[in-house]
């Protein structure tokens, strides 16, 4: 049996004792370097099932296998958010008391990285988004699409093999949406990421290799 | 970060830092006061040259002890000379109340006293001498007269002692101070000098073997080492409690300001929070993010805390009518002291929002609005 990267099996997430069911058993196998966009209408699940493939919660019932382990088995879930994972929300989530420098430093303290490596790293990456010029420059100095190649650039700090993207266009205009969809595939080109992006808009979804679609808390399509 | 974190509200962590800093301050003001009191106390035996008091019961009884226990005291052989000394509470002007001492006039304590004006009393003549803090207060110089429980004195001499104790005293002759104070024969004590130790011996066995000489001697009378008598006695031992019992106040007041400056940091990070736990943050980081944070706040309170404590008192000591505070000098053990209280308060009162910090669930804390 051929292992894959992420895999889900009967895998529920239910809130509020039972009485909200997001995830009703989903059995999912994502591979080594795939582009799978995760479709579907709002309160349909894609994104509980984003935090669980992260490991930013567990599940109900079922269960996450990463590389043919179990999370739950997982001694150190916080290694495998730090090291493996990394994530892109459509808010961006940025530290606004941080420079675009220092947030892309921040998921890099977790590590045996000197200050000068994080430095050095936290350059390169801003650079490769297209960022050299910003690197000073706080969250609140900069647009929509730039908070959101800094948030890319930190979700690649410590060099994951998955990247989990929560509709990362989904506040940005058409021209910031194209460029970020345009650095998303060819980082995941370029790097052989795992790339799961969540989406509501069709032109993201036609950009992936796969298209998963979820209605009510199931896998449809 | 922690540091970013606390520019973002940076009249809060003012304020907490003044929090921190008036517990602080307090804390050296008031326990600084006690310890400079108690080594003026010190002071006031070490410059003399007093090893040991001899009292009846307890030093501050003004006519315990007969005057005639001195000859006694002189016989003992370790004993180098013994000086009767007894004191009363003398209301000078309206304003101005002060200790006069009762001295005899060949007291070896005169030897610790620079003559600043005029000269020493002789015998028993119906004079005073006043230490210059006091003759300042009440604005008298030698050759002037003041009355003392009714009696008209000459000022005879102004000195200057090497603790501020005596500088704000007056020195009368023993038997003038009986008479005026109704004290008849007795006196307070005793205050002893030894001979010198004899070789092989140390001062403290050389001083323990003569408080047992004198008090198998002269049954009913003790005889304390100068030094506990400065350390233990009950004004000392009060001071020092009203002075941590207010500061722990002032302190507790500190922590409560911090908590809530940090319980308010946290709650209104809770989604930021979030967001480093998705990053990969372990619990324990957040937890010494935040308690760096609190921690930052508490250590700036305490610096401005110590400069201002010290401040206020060298303020006090500066002003004439509180001139007669001892001088609190910066020392690295009160310096040590203050940050470390300033460092525990403020890690203690940031570790339950730290706590609270570190259990937030990444997901709830991402929704959280």
């Amino acid at each position: 049996m051929s292992e894959h990267l992420l895999e889900t099996r009967d895998l529920a997430k239910s809130y509020d004792g039972g009485r909200i069911q997001a995830l009703r058993g989903v059995d999912l196998e994502v591979d080594a370097g795939e582009f799978v966009a995760i479709r579907g209408p709002s309160g349909s699940g894609k994104s509980t099932l984003l935090h669980l493939l992260g490991g930013l919660d567990t599940p109900s019932r079922g269960e996450v296998l990463y590389r043919g382990r179990t999370l739950s088995e997982c001694a150190d879930l916080d290694a495998y958010r730090s090291q493996s994972v990394g994530f892109v929300f459509q808010a961006f989530h940025l530290l606004p008391t941080l420079t675009a420098l220092q947030n892309v430093q921040v998921p890099m303290c977790e590590g045996n990285r000197t200050r000068r490596e994080r430095l050095e790293r936290a350059e390169a990456l801003l650079r490769e988004v297209g960022l050299e010029e910003r690197l000073q420059q706080y969250p609140n100095e900069l647009s929509a699409g730039e908070r959101q190649r800094v948030a890319i650039a930190r979700s690649l700090a410590n060099g994951p093999e998955i990247l989990l993207a929560d509709e990362p266009t989904g506040n940005l205009d058409s021209e910031s949406a194209a460029r970020i969809l345009d650095l998303l595939g060819g980082l995941q080109s370029e790097r052989n990421l795992t790339l799961l992006v969540v989406t509501h808009d069709p032109e993201v979804a036609e950009r992936a290799q796969r298209q998963v679609h979820f209605r009510n808390g199931r896998i449809c399509a | 970060m922690a540091f970013a974190n606390m520019r973002r509200r940076p009249f809060r962590a003012a304020l907490t830092a003044c929090g921190v800093a008036l517990g602080i301050g307090a804390f050296v003001a008031l326990v600084g006061f006690a310890d400079s009191f108690e080594e003026q106390w010190q002071q006031f035996y070490r410059t003399k040259g007093t090893d040991i008091c001899v009292v009846r019961g307890t030093f501050m009884n003004k006519a315990s002890t007969d005057e005639s226990v001195g000859d006694r005291l002189r016989a003992i052989p370790v004993v180098a000379d013994a000086a009767p000394v007894s004191f009363d509470l003398v209301e000078f002007t309206q304003d101005v109340s002060a200790v006069v001492q009762g001295w005899v006039d060949t007291s070896f304590e005169f030897e610790a006293l620079t003559i600043l004006q005029g000269r020493r009393f002789r015998g028993d003549e119906p004079a005073v001498m006043l230490g210059e803090l006091l003759a300042n207060s009440i604005g008298k110089k030698a050759g002037d007269q003041v009355e003392i429980q009714g009696a008209p004195l000459l000022v005879v001499g102004v000195f200057r002692a090497q603790d501020s104790f005596s500088n704000d005293t007056a020195l009368l002759p023993l038997h003038q101070l009986q008479r005026l104070s109704d004290l008849g024969a007795k006196v307070a004590g005793f205050h002893v000098r030894l001979r010198p130790a004899a070789p092989g011996t140390t001062p403290e066995d050389h001083l323990r073997g003569a408080q047992r000489t004198i008090e198998s001697q002269l049954p009913g009378l003790k005889a304390m080492s100068a030094g506990a008598v400065a350390r233990d006695n009950h004004i000392v031992n009060f001071i020092r409690s009203t002075a941590w019992a207010t500061s722990l106040i002032a302190l507790f007041i500190a922590v409560l300001g911090v908590a809530n400056t940090m319980a308010m940091s946290v709650f209104e990070r809770t989604r930021e929070i979030g967001v480093l736990r998705a990053l990969g943050w372990r619990r324990s980081r957040i937890v010494r993010l935040i308690l760096l944070e609190a921690s930052t706040l508490g250590l700036a309170g305490g610096l401005l805390g110590l400069v201002a404590g010290h401040l206020g008192l060298w303020a006090l000591a500066s002003i004439r009518a509180t001139a007669g505070l001892p001088r609190i000098y910066p020392s690295l053990i009160h310096f040590g002291q203050g940050l470390c209280i300033a460092l525990i308060i403020s890690l203690a009162a940031g570790l339950l929002p730290a706590w609270r910090g570190a259990r937030f669930s990444p997901t709830a804390a991402l929704r959280y609005e």
